[in-house]
């Protein structure tokens, strides 16, 4: 077993699976079913699988699609996207889904997160925070698929969502978001030190090094889209996932 | 009327072919009409065979002089198109681009495949990945209308993608890994003739679907009937080399890392399903006396071997139902309909609309 998990994200738009650069310009890559399935023969422990338009077209998770990746997937799957009540949430875990991931609704609604927690337990509970860094070089929240600039600061925000009963942050940077450049360590470095509940980090990997990387910035977890469907300078799209071996070497 | 059940005395092909003719030896057309083919272009010389390979590399490698490619390479993660990847690359010192259909029944072996001959062999690669949702339909389609090539879908959208890629990078040849010594028999009644033909596409899919054809590639007539001319010139690298199936998968087993999925194109969860089910039980058709009759042509396998492997059944009994219900899952429908769609009378491709007919009447009206 890996210390560290190693997850893909899976964004979802309609019914096919995309990948966003910057939160942009969404590339399609396939059908989500085809996608776990492969995702399972490669062994992966767990995956992410976020509707990126749900929210923003103020819809209810695609319960349907859900059901089918969910029936289809070996490892557990935390979803996001949409989530704004409580009896979606009880939905989201009857069709299997293992952990619920909020976002947008965090802002608001502190209730949904400590009813939540209180029901299906802390673990459950994932607070996923968008991240970008402004014209002066700070770092600003944003939720609604990076629509929405949020005045919050982000150390109190993750605090708040914490002490209501989140027992995860998926910590996502907009601007590395598709460029398999790097995590932005530095941001790591610091939100991790805000809370002791274990983070999930996101938005830059390109390769192997770049999870070690993150880990020892002091993520718990690390998370990968653009890497683990393109391949090469056209960014074809050809899922992959590291050996198991190479990431026992590095993550151990 | 039934026909009496007859089966080759050679190769190993019989009268689940409709059209199959025998002579007094017992020997049927299309092991007969390979072996000639065979004598002309497989079994010769093999200074001719390498003096015609040389002159073909050297146009090649001389139109793509300057370029940042001389050839496509389609790459489906399968045997033949992973072999042709290595031999073009290693052996012949082409610069390939590699283009790859996603058509949503990718297998993790074929794109564990892919991946490890890109990489390992430094190949750029191009996935063309046909929108699900739509292409779904198109396949449903097919399979409702009970038309005996479900695979004329892909075989279209890997031809027209390729086409495609080769206008917007200026590459003039598309090496193909089709090949005569394993793939040279194919009755007419167990496919659809024409792989460009659009219209066929598109009128089984109105007549059978209310899906609109909108992201899913495109032939205008005039394209089709000069697609030959405008498109990459395609060449069967394999035909021209020593071209031997178990040894090729060795080698690219030991140098590719590459991974076997057992049986002919069963790298695509769909063809596999569609060769060992769809086919052999609704039409009566099993693709392997094909294979293995080829095979046994090219002097590859022997008789006693095919009809051994003819013994066993295309599918595992205890397994298919898993299969099935993925396949209704993945297409949309229940196994109820799905039973009942396998049951409908076959139809012919052409009761539809289609290229291939509109050409000949073409040709009768003005002459060749």
């Amino acid at each position: 077993m890996l210390r560290h998990r190693v997850i893909p994200t899976l964004l979802l738009k309609n019914n096919g699976l995309v990948k966003t650069t910057k939160f942009k310009n969404p590339v399609y890559i396939g059908d989500p079913i085809n996608a776990v399935k492969i995702f399972n023969d490669k062994e992966v422990d767990e995956l992410i699988l976020l509707d990126i338009t749900a929210t923003n077209d103020k819809r209810e998770p695609n319960y349907k699609k859900i059901e089918e990746i969910v029936s289809e997937a070996f490892m557990p799957i935390g979803y996001g996207g949409g989530i704004n009540n409580l009896s979606q949430i009880e939905r989201l875990f009857k069709l299997g889904i293992e952990k619920v991931i909020i976002n947008s609704a965090a802002f608001y609604n502190y209730n949904l997160i400590s009813k939540s927690a209180e029901i299906y337990g802390n673990q459950s509970i994932v607070l996923a925070v968008d991240i970008k860094k402004d014209f002066f070089g700070k770092y600003r929240l944003y939720s609604n698929s990076g629509k929405e600039k949020k005045k919050i600061l982000i150390k109190d925000h993750i605090i708040k969502c914490v002490n209501n009963g989140c027992g995860e942050v998926y910590l996502n940077n907009i601007d590395r978001d598709g460029t398999m450049l790097g995590y932005d360590l530095e941001l790591i470095d610091y939100y991790s030190r805000i809370t002791d509940v274990p983070i999930i980090v996101s938005g830059g990997a390109g390769k192997v090094v770049h999870f070690a990387e993150a880990i020892k910035a002091g993520a718990d977890s690390v998370s990968a889209g653009a890497m683990f469907v393109f391949q090469g300078i056209y960014r074809a799209v050809l899922i992959s996932y590291p050996k198991y071996k190479e990431l026992e070497h590095l993550l151990n | 009327m039934q026909r009496e059940y007859q089966i080759c005395k050679r190769c190993v092909m019989d009268t689940t072919d409709p059209d199959i003719v025998f002579d007094e030896n017992g020997f049927c057309n299309h092991c007969t009409n390979t072996i000639k083919r065979l004598n002309e272009i497989y079994f010769i010389d093999p200074e001719i065979k390498e003096r015609k390979l040389d002159e073909i590399i050297n146009k090649i490698k001389l139109d793509g002089k300057n370029k940042d490619y001389d050839c496509i390479i389609g790459l489906s993660g399968g045997v033949d198109s992973s072999y042709l990847s290595y031999l073009v690359v290693k052996k012949i010192g082409l610069r390939p681009l590699a283009v790859h259909l996603d058509n949503g029944w990718n297998s993790e072996l074929a794109i564990m495949n892919i991946d490890n001959i890109v990489n390992k062999l430094g190949i750029d690669l191009i996935t063309v990945v046909l929108d699900w949702e739509e292409f779904r339909e198109i396949q449903l389609a097919f399979f409702k209308s009970s038309v005996v090539d479900l695979e004329l879908t892909s075989d279209f959208a890997i031809f027209a993608s390729v086409n495609q890629v080769a206008r917007d990078k200026g590459i003039k040849y598309f090496l193909i890994g089709s090949n005569y010594s394993s793939e040279s028999i194919m009755p007419q009644s167990w496919y659809y003739g024409s792989k460009l033909d659009y219209l066929n596409i598109k009128d089984i899919v109105k007549n059978n679907s209310m899906v609109k054809l909108k992201s899913f590639p495109k032939l205008s007539f005039l394209q089709y009937l000069f697609f030959s001319k405008k498109g990459p010139k395609n060449i069967s690298i394999l035909d021209l080399i020593d071209y031997n199936k178990e040894n090729a998968k060795k080698i690219i087993i030991d140098e590719l890392n590459w991974r076997d999925y057992g049986g002919k194109h069963c790298e695509s969860k769909i063809t596999e399903f569609y060769q060992k089910y769809i086919l052999p039980n609704k039409f009566n058709i099993d693709k392997r006396k094909a294979h293995l009759s080829s095979l046994i042509c090219s002097g590859q396998i022997q008789r006693e071997k095919a009809l051994l492997e003819l013994k066993k059944t295309t599918y595992d009994k205890d397994n298919i139902n898993e299969d099935i219900i993925y396949f209704c899952k993945k297409i949309g429908i229940n196994e109820k309909k799905f039973h009942e769609i396998m049951k409908q009378p076959i139809q012919s491709h052409y009761y539809f609309k289609s290229y291939q007919k509109m050409k000949k009447q073409l040709i009768t009206l003005f002459g060749k």
